[in-house]
């Protein structure tokens, strides 16, 4: 048993064992870590091997790109950190077939090798590598990078919906309906319903109050209307304006609204006395009312 | 040095990246059980390099032996595996993330692989953006 010995039966020992941890982890990052291990482990092999190149390749390629691409895409796929208890599936047939196969290739492996001891050849060097891949591998080498290329653009094609998608078998027919409130599923439909309802009553319960404060200003018609009044009125007057001016259900912003009487003046609220005060703060409006062909009323308020 | 434990090693991980790539459901991890296979015949190759020639001393010097004067082919094929692994890596993770974006999922129990689904898959798009445009009103 030599240093090579031990060093490769460690190095070993690490990469089957952290293999294991690989395929059996419920942790989708924490494999991803494992198979660093492994592969670093292996690379720790080539060196033992002589094979240099090879072992700064594998670290370069497999540890710096491939495990990083994986890693990438458990993020993109949103894999939740923690264990995942439905990343398997019952593990006997697998274990069978998987088993099966690697103590199959040992047994085989180990009765054509023994314990044969074998002298290990002098390093490589990556100037022989060098000469060897641009001599006698120089046509593979080259139809190597041609299927990288292909791999490059075929990766690109795949992740571009908008080019090399197939056209649409009914493309030519009408597109389909819009789905109205009566195809939508139960759960929404009930959540719309439960929306207008409580929209419709918070407008009754505004409309009911402000009936009843018509009312009692009717039926008590001597009280003169004080500051704090108006300043209601005016409030109010806010309120309903940006009700009126908020963006309506199935209009988008840049569609011309219909020639709507001034915004402004609304039905049995005392406009009069809103009129005359300076302009309204801006805060209380949202949105939309900005972009009203409102010019003209502006210029009202202004004389 | 004894060229059995590389050879075993390179088995037994061939067996456990079999053993992952039968058991395991998600996609991704699918493909490290690949990667490890991978590397399992990497590590045959390059240990098959290092040992081969010196298990010929004994055998006459024929031309299939050597055909090229220093042969380290082993170790040269392992580097052309390994870029292949890194363009079947980057195809099949640009597959995975497409099947994602179209189904939220990279279950590989439920890819359903005979039905021709053009128009389930445009109907799934018309409802969630339905669906995001009643969230937007509701809020």
């Amino acid at each position: 048993m030599t240093v090579a010995d031990a060093l490769m039966l460690a190095l070993g020992a690490i990469a089957v064992g952290s293999g294991a941890l690989v395929v059996t982890s419920a942790h989708l990052v924490r494999s991803g870590f494992y198979l660093v291990v492994s592969l670093g482990a292996i690379a720790g092999l080539y060196l033992v091997l002589g094979a240099e190149l090879v072992a700064w390749v594998q670290i370069l390629v497999y540890v710096g790109a491939v495990v990083v691409l994986l890693l990438f895409a458990v993020m993109l796929t949103r894999a939740p950190i923690g264990p995942s208890d439905d990343l398997d599936r019952p593990a006997l047939p697998a274990a069978l077939i998987g088993g099966g196969v690697g103590l199959g290739l040992t047994v085989l492996l180990v009765d054509a090798f023994r314990w044969t001891e074998y002298e290990l050849p002098p390093p490589g060097t990556g100037r022989r590598v060098g000469e060897q891949i641009f001599g006698a591998w120089v046509l593979p080498f080259e139809v190597l990078s041609i299927l990288l290329l292909a791999a490059l653009v075929g990766a690109i094609v795949l992740s571009r919906p908008d080019i090399g998608a197939r056209p649409d078998p009914n493309a030519g027919a009408e597109p389909a309906p819009e789905p109205g409130p009566i195809g939508e599923s139960p759960e929404v439909a009930a959540r719309l319903e439960r929306i207008a309802a409580r929209q419709a009553a918070a407008q009754a319960r505004v409309r009911a109050q402000h009936a009843a404060e018509q009312a009692t200003e009717v039926a008590e018609p001597a009280q003169e209307q004080t500051r704090e009044d108006a300043l209601k009125d005016q409030a109010r007057n806010v309120v309903f304006q940006a009700r009126e001016g908020a963006p309506k259900l199935g209009r988008t912003p840049d569609m011309p609204l219909e020639p709507a009487p001034d915004p402004r003046v609304i039905e049995s609220t005392s406009t009069e006395v809103s009129r005359g005060r300076p302009e309204l703060p801006r805060g209380t409006r949202k949105g939309p009312p900005r972009e009203l062909p409102s010019g003209p009323t502006r210029d009202d308020e202004g004389t | 040095m004894h060229a059995v434990i590389p050879y075993v090693v390179a088995a037994l991980l061939f067996g456990l990246g079999v053993y992952g790539v039968l058991k395991r459901r998600n996609a991704i991890l699918v493909l490290m059980a690949v990667e490890l296979m991978l590397n399992a015949v990497n590590l045959i190759l390059v240990a098959a390099d290092s040992t081969i020639k010196a298990g010929l001393t004994g055998v006459q010097p024929e031309a299939w032996a050597y055909a090229v004067p220093e042969p380290r082919a082993g170790a040269i094929f392992a580097l052309f595996v390994i870029v292949l692994a890194a363009a079947e890596v980057g195809v099949g993770l640009a597959i995975v993330l497409q099947f994602y974006r179209l189904r939220r999922a990279v279950v590989l129990d439920e890819v359903a692989l005979h039905e021709h689904d053009h128009e389930q898959v445009s109907a799934d798009h018309a409802t969630v953006a339905e669906q995001n445009r009643n969230a937007q009103v509701s809020s």
